[in-house]
């Protein structure tokens, strides 16, 4: 799986291996996530994709392997630099309280009206979204102001994890789209799916994990 | 003893027997646990007044009697936090650390007379306040740690700091641990009267000299329940933040 061309930009991960409590969920994971590209991280349920998502930006601890952004290994960036470098959308995307404006601006206060609206219109969503209670969205939407809520966050790579699990075709292809209209910006996108049809449809390199 | 003794034995035992007699007219099923209750409640209250009379007679064995109060409810405490790393010493340090605190602070001032009398029941109000806070803080605290991971997970994801992705979490806890004590504060007199001010009219004080001791007792209480709420959530915050800006609980998951 591993790509010695892809390797010298974005993440580069070699042989990880992750345990969880007594079960060793991920044993010799290789995948490179280059920036300009949307990379498909294909499994079957269960075969640890959340797992290597969360430990490429430290939210679980490896037992093995490397791991580097851009040629420096992860352990030895500052864990809030590198979860703003590489923003990782979970599969139930969790809003927190208040609109979605201060959805967008948490942790970034500063975030211009400006930025606010380019971000939500990155992820296809009408600058009029701002004002709306975020925890009254629809999955869909709420799968889009994720998006756009780590887009604020400026990163240079963005890890999806099953963002069209629990949308319709059409929404899922909307979601696809956007995601190759974020890949042209020059951002890497990784998206993990057990949906076939879509990572044919929209991913422009695959990594098979086996389960 | 004297025959006022009895008779207070005796009008309890039978007001446990109407609770039994009526548990059994309406099958209720509780007969019996009343009944071993109040066995209980007899035998350690006896116990209770055999140790603290020995405590008036050697005013030395206060200071083995609060600390086995204070032993006592660290252990509760501790285990109703299974789960928590180390539950029983953060419980103890969290308990021990405010009430005693207080009690000494209480004593210094000269708010009770420096005597057994006055020490052992103060400690043991204000140690039984920080158990019940320390309980309630740790257990709201851990099932955040096992219901709120997604929620943790996306803060820390948008670049928070693990204290800062912890922090709803450990205010809904704290809270939960005090609302007992201010809804027992904001009712004081309305609904009930306090222990302490029971105690002391029984005991043949004025009224105003009831209400200023019960006032400095509840509001000692408040404070060293919110101190013991605090002390548990911050010993927590250290038992399961991990370097890296990551938290023990997330891979539980």
């Amino acid at each position: 799986m591993s790509d010695p061309d892809l390797a010298t930009r974005g993440i580069d991960a070699r042989g990880v291996a992750v345990t969880l409590g007594e079960r060793q969920v991920l044993r010799g994971v290789d995948i490179q996530i280059p920036p300009g590209r949307v990379t498909g991280l294909l499994a079957p349920s269960g075969a640890g994709k959340s797992t290597l998502l969360r430990a490429l930006v430290r939210l679980v601890d490896t037992d093995a392997g490397t791991i580097t952004l851009d040629g420096t290994d992860i352990g030895a960036i500052d864990a809030r630099d590198l979860r703003r470098r590489v923003g990782l959308v979970a599969q139930t995307p969790v809003m927190l309280p208040g609109s979605v404006a201060d959805n967008l601006r948490y942790g970034v206060e500063d975030l211009s009206d400006d930025d606010l609206h380019a971000a939500l219109a990155d992820a296809d969503l009408d600058p009029a979204f701002a004002t709306r209670v975020a925890g009254d969205l629809s999955g869909g939407e709420r799968a889009r102001v994720a998006l756009a809520r780590a887009l604020t966050r400026g990163p240079e790579l963005l890890l999806l994890d099953e963002p069209t699990s629990a949308l319709d075709h059409d929404t899922a292809d909307h979601i696809g789209a956007t995601l190759r209209r974020l890949r042209d910006t020059g951002l890497g996108v990784c998206v993990t799916t057990h949906d076939l049809g879509f990572a044919d449809a929209w991913v422009d390199r695959r990594v098979d994990l086996l389960g | 003893m004297s025959s006022d003794i009895w008779l207070k034995a005796i009008a309890g035992a039978g007001f446990a027997a109407i609770a039994v007699g009526l548990s059994i007219r309406y099958r209720l099923g509780h007969g019996r646990e009343i009944a071993i209750a109040t066995i209980r409640a007899f035998v350690q209250l006896a116990a209770v007044g055999g140790l603290i009379a020995l405590v008036f007679r050697f005013p030395g064995l206060a200071l083995v009697f609060v600390a086995a109060m204070v032993a006592t409810a660290s252990l509760t405490a501790g285990s109703r936090l299974r789960g928590l790393p180390g539950a029983r010493v953060r419980a103890l340090v969290s308990i021990a650390l405010p009430a005693l605190a207080a009690t000494a602070v209480l004593l210094a001032i000269g708010a009770f007379a420096f005597t057994p009398r006055a020490a052992v029941p103060t400690a043991g109000i204000l140690v039984g306040g920080a158990m019940t806070a320390t309980t309630l803080t740790g257990r709201r605290l851990l099932e955040s740690l096992r219901d709120d991971v997604p929620e943790i997970e996306t803060r820390l994801a948008l670049g928070d700091t693990a204290r800062t992705a912890l922090a709803p979490a450990i205010r809904r806890a704290v809270h939960t641990g005090l609302v007992p004590v201010i809804d027992q504060t904001r009712s004081v007199g309305l609904v009930t009267l306090p222990g302490t001010f029971v105690g002391l009219i029984l005991g043949g004080a004025t009224p105003a000299e009831a209400a200023a001791t019960q006032l400095v007792v509840l509001l000692a209480l408040m404070a060293v329940e919110l101190g013991a709420g605090l002390l548990l959530a911050e010993l927590t915050q250290r038992a399961v933040i991990l370097p890296g800006e990551r938290v023990l609980l997330l891979v539980i998951n």
